[in-house]
């Protein structure tokens, strides 16, 4: 004992603060929220056991099925499309071209600035029946709806803000796509492969494993979206549900309603969900994900 | 040694008195603190009377933390629910259910009983208002009922009779066309009147009563029909068909619009609903023209639909300072500078000694307003208080009003709709 | 022939390259440009450039609400995210370092365990993180926005930190451990300078991401006088009449420019941050 001690205590004292943090801050309150889900809890008095009701009670609940529709819609929209702007970019970047990194620049704002409040706000004012793409469409003699208030039209306001941030996961194309090897290109060429097959035999394969991640990561950002649905809809969700992400539809029932019960049931079953798909991205990743070596 | 020890017996009594002074300038100093919602007047108005408790009772500072009513509800609830809710609070018979019930608000008997909390001013009936199951939750701030507000000067461009105090739903949706109609004619885009179809309380409740029928029971349940709400919903879907109300994308842009963007003050609509307590600041938003009330409609072969609504005070049970928050309360409403400047802000003020203070001061519009809610008071009947809750039923109502609005739902799959999820929320709460 | 297709090819691509980001940036550029027009014109005039240009909005949009300033809402969002990044930093880095440069029991399941966080969706912790600061008696205070960062919460920072201290080479530390210094000087004298550039970049991302934080200062933070930046425009919009949109942009703009201004300066460590957390090796 004594000899394991000496051996290893360095490396946990150093260790410790991170150890505390996942014990309290991480590991504790996933289990509370496990326990939680099976209770009805309202803060102001103890939990109340009532085994798996919340569990039930999402298989009839009409506004938690409209948030799994709204959330599905989004992130399978919003990722794919934001992926191939910034596979585009990344690729038309990839070169020397002068001003590359101003134009890195100005495609990677948007990302920096895209999850505050600030810019929710100003999707609301470019979107709405003053704003500026109504402006826009005007000088066309197009009247433009109100896109935030029509329930056919708020959602896709959400995903367009999500694709504008695609600058962040354009870096990590650039990145990628700088590190498949030149003599590749070149015996290509040699070869005389056109443009298109080397894009599609060289580099596609080559960044697979970076497209991988950085899919998983998008994908995972995407199904906890909160702060631009909390905005442009004031809160509500609207209307009628079409902006009812599912991380705002938690908020409501935790935070609003005070149904801690089942907002925790609700939060497991979004971590299930975000595993399933974890998971299945993985396992098919086998068939299209390239690794060197 | 002898240095040291002096030095440290010094130090010691230097600290102690420092300590000591602190202390007693800490005994009598109390803060509490007292939220309402409000817009920038209202804030002015509540800051002014605050001010002079302060300087009434210098021992005792308030914060005031305060918000629009759209956000004062969601943090109350998560004050109360946090153990840090202010110990004054606006309260709302919409919401008492949610929180007396629970044992979020104090019983403020002991304080009347004390002679803290003075109530001798106040009439029985607005007393009555602040009992729930059996206990004196809150004390009103102001008494008022709802009705429609329309510009006499719209009206007399337009060439339109004003509409009828005391008229029927029937002769509501023909003013609301002709008014419509008639603008069109003169090239003037004006809806008759505001979409209040997604007004659960008390637009719809209003409805329901005039046809003999309640909000809610006495023991929480709902107290109307389905046909009810399909009836409802009908009746704006057919104006909203005709054009005569607006769409409901603009509705639901304009729900959430300040009194000073809204439809109504915006010359969109000719005739919107108010509380009657509000008709003033309506006015001051019009420099042409007078803004009078009228009743909310009812069914010519049905009861009035008005009941007593009103804004109360009630203090929070996590209070740390109960008596002062008591005070405060009844500084409020008994002072008589105070009553001065509240004037008719939430209403006709809760004492007869604030009624008779300022009966004199009163401005042609705040005198339409008390004479309005004197009428209305006259046939209003008591309401149950809605039970826990109802504001999330109140929200789905929203919901699946704008839903038929948008053309997703029909009225009776709406009605329908409404109804099943409107019982499961209250059997859940029960 | 060839040569004039290849020119032909890049004036394409960097025209196309020029014009989208263009439609990129406007946006922000027009709220840029609304925000010194009085309001009226901000929604009445197409035109790009102000033809009233006014500082006006940052004046009445600095007042805030009847009476707290937008000073107020800056000063907790600094004080917040300073303390946050102070906090990210010594954790993380002590993590890192265990990670990286120490042996010890467990270690290999711990990292696991450590990239698992990384996955987890924080709406499993969120209630239960909720009702022990309740029980804390920590609501409507800074602390559960502070003191949780103290102890590397987030994993992608000691994730970042780990990647990078590995590729200082252990002959540094031996030869320090020679020299006589224990592990507590190696970390705090040779490793942590060495690391400079990798603490830089999660420094700087820290801030950003703390100051961009919303959903967590919203459900702690219930004081007015509490608010930080993000909570308060959220407020501001619910409270201002239409004919403030001036106001509110201002504002908007000014909770968007420390991010600029460190966007500008840092480019390159904001870039290494986000690369290297994919990029092997």
């Amino acid at each position: 004992m004594k000899k394991w001690l000496k051996e290893n205590w360095e490396g946990y004292l150093f260790l410790t603060p991170w150890l505390i943090g996942l014990l309290v801050f991480t590991i504790i309150p996933i289990l509370t929220s496990l326990y939680l889900s099976f209770t009805r809890y309202n803060i102001l008095t103890t939990p109340e056991f009532i085994g798996v009701d919340n569990y039930f009670r999402m298989l009839s609940d009409k506004d938690f099925i409209q948030s799994l529709k709204v959330t599905f819609k989004f992130v399978f929209l919003s990722v794919p499309l934001r992926m191939s702007f910034a596979l585009l970019i990344a690729m038309l970047l990839n070169r020397k071209i002068r001003g590359l990194r101003f134009y890195r620049a100005v495609y990677y704002v948007p990302s920096l600035l895209g999850g505050s409040v600030a810019i929710s706000i100003l999707w609301r004012q470019l979107f709405n029946r003053e704003g500026l793409l109504n402006q826009f469409l005007s000088i066309f003699k197009i009247e433009g709806l109100n896109w935030i208030a029509t329930p056919s039209t708020a959602l896709y306001t959400l995903i367009i803000l999500l694709v504008w941030q695609f600058g962040s996961s354009m870096l990590i194309f650039l990145a990628a796509l700088k590190q498949v090897p030149e003599d590749l290109y070149d015996a290509a060429k040699i070869d005389g492969a056109s443009k298109l097959r080397q894009f599609t035999n060289i580099t596609l394969p080559m960044i697979t494993p970076m497209v991988l991640f950085n899919l998983i990561m998008t994908m995972i950002n995407a199904f906890q979206s909160f702060t631009p649905a909390f905005i442009i809809s004031n809160g509500t969700g609207g209307p009628v549900g079409s902006t009812l992400l599912y991380s705002l539809y938690l908020y409501k029932r935790g935070f609003t309603f005070f149904e801690m019960g089942y907002a925790s049931a609700l939060a497991w079953i979004l971590l299930i969900l975000i595993a399933i798909f974890t998971a299945i991205i993985f396992w098919t990743s086998g068939k299209w994900v390239y690794y060197e070596g | 040694m002898k240095k040291n020890v002096i030095l440290i017996i010094s130090i010691t009594v230097l600290l102690s008195l420092f300590a000591a002074s602190g202390v007693f300038a800490q005994e009598d100093d109390i803060t509490i603190s007292f939220t309402w919602w409000g817009d920038t007047d209202r804030h002015e108005i509540y800051n002014s009377i605050v001010d002079m408790f302060e300087e009434e009772y210098p021992n005792i500072k308030v914060e005031r933390p305060f918000g629009s009513w759209n956000q004062y509800w969601d943090k109350l609830a998560t004050q109360i629910a946090g153990g840090n809710a202010p110990d004054v609070v606006g309260m709302h018979q919409r919401f008492v259910s949610d929180y007396a019930p629970r044992g979020a608000l104090l019983d403020l008997q002991e304080y009347v009983d004390s002679g803290v909390l003075d109530l001798s001013h106040v009439p029985d009936s607005v007393k009555e208002g602040g009992v729930v199951n059996g206990n004196l939750y809150m004390v009103a701030q102001g008494v008022t009922t709802t009705g429609y507000m329309y510009n006499t000067k719209t009206f007399d461009d337009l060439g339109v009779e004003y509409p009828n105090m005391d008229w029927t739903y029937e002769e509501f949706a023909a003013k609301a066309r002709e008014v419509q109609a008639v603008a069109e004619e003169q090239g003037r885009e004006i809806w008759g009147v505001g979409d209040d179809s997604t007004l659960f309380m008390p637009q719809f409740a209003y409805f329901a009563r005039s046809k003999g029928e309640e909000v809610y029971t006495n023991d929480g349940k709902l107290g109307f029909t389905q046909e009810t709400v399909e009836e409802w919903f009908n009746y704006w879907k057919e104006l909203r068909d005709d054009g005569v109300i607006p769409d409901m994308a603009t509705t639901v842009e304009y729900t959430s619009a300040p009194l000073e963007q809204n439809l109504f003050t915006t010359q969109k609509t000719a005739i919107g609903t108010v509380p009657a307590n509000q008709l003033w600041l309506y006015q001051e938003q019009f420099s042409e023209g007078k803004i009078n009330i009228v009743r909310m409609p009812h069914f010519a072969d049905g009861r009035p639909g008005e009941y007593i609504e009103g804004s109360y005070l009630a203090v929070t049970s996590g209070s740390d300072h109960p008596e002062a928050a008591a005070r405060l309360i009844s500084f409020f409403i008994n002072d008589s500078e105070a009553q001065q400047l509240f004037m008719l802000e939430q209403g006709v003020p809760p004492t007869t000694t604030a009624q008779e203070r300022i009966s004199d001061k009163l401005t042609p519009v705040q005198q339409r307003i008390i004479d309005f809610v004197s009428y209305t008071l006259e046939i209003a009947e008591k309401s149950a208080y809605p039970p826990s809750g109802s504001t999330e039923v109140t929200s789905e109502f929203e919901e699946v009003a704008q839903a038929v609005g948008f053309g997703s739902m029909t009225p009776a799959e709406g009605a329908e709709e409404f109804m099943s999820s409107a019982e499961e929320i209250l059997a859940r709460n029960r | 022939m060839k040569i004039k297709k290849y020119i032909n090819e890049k004036l394409f691509i960097h025209i196309f390259i020029i014009l989208f980001g263009f439609i990129m940036i406007y946006p922000l550029l027009w709220m840029l440009s609304s925000s010194f027009k009085p309001s009226q014109e901000i929604f009445n005039s197409i035109s790009f450039f102000p033809q009233d240009f006014t500082l006006e909005n940052y004046f009445i949009g600095w007042e805030g609400i009847s009476g707290y300033t937008f000073r107020i809402f800056f000063t907790n969002s600094f004080i917040i995210t300073f303390a946050v990044v102070i906090g990210t930093l010594i954790s993380s880095s002590m993590a890192a370092f265990a990670f990286s440069k120490l042996d010890f029991a467990f270690k290999n399941v711990f990292f696991v365990i450590m990239l698992g966080t990384l996955m987890l969706p924080y709406h499993v912790k969120l209630i239960p993180q909720y009702i022990l600061f309740n029980y804390l008696g920590w609501i409507n205070t800074f602390l559960p926005l502070t003191v949780p960062r103290f102890f590397a919460v987030h994993g992608f920072f000691v994730f970042l930190l780990v990647q990078y201290m590995r590729t200082i080479p252990n002959e540094i530390m031996e030869s320090a451990e020679i020299d006589g210094a224990n592990t507590l000087q190696i970390y705090w004298s040779l490793i942590m300078p060495l690391s400079v550039p990798a603490l830089i970049t999660s420094g700087i991302l820290t801030f950003i991401w703390t100051w961009n934080d919303f959903f967590t200062q919203l459900i702690y933070l219930n004081n007015v006088t509490k608010f930080t930046v993000s909570v308060a425009l959220r407020m501001f919009v619910d409270a201002t009449s239409g004919s403030s949109w001036g106001a509110m942009f201002s504002m908007s703009i000014l909770s968007l420019t420390p991010l600029f201004i460190i966007f500008i300066f840092f480019q390159r460590y904001i870039i290494q941050g986000i690369t290297a957390g994919s990029v092997k090796g």
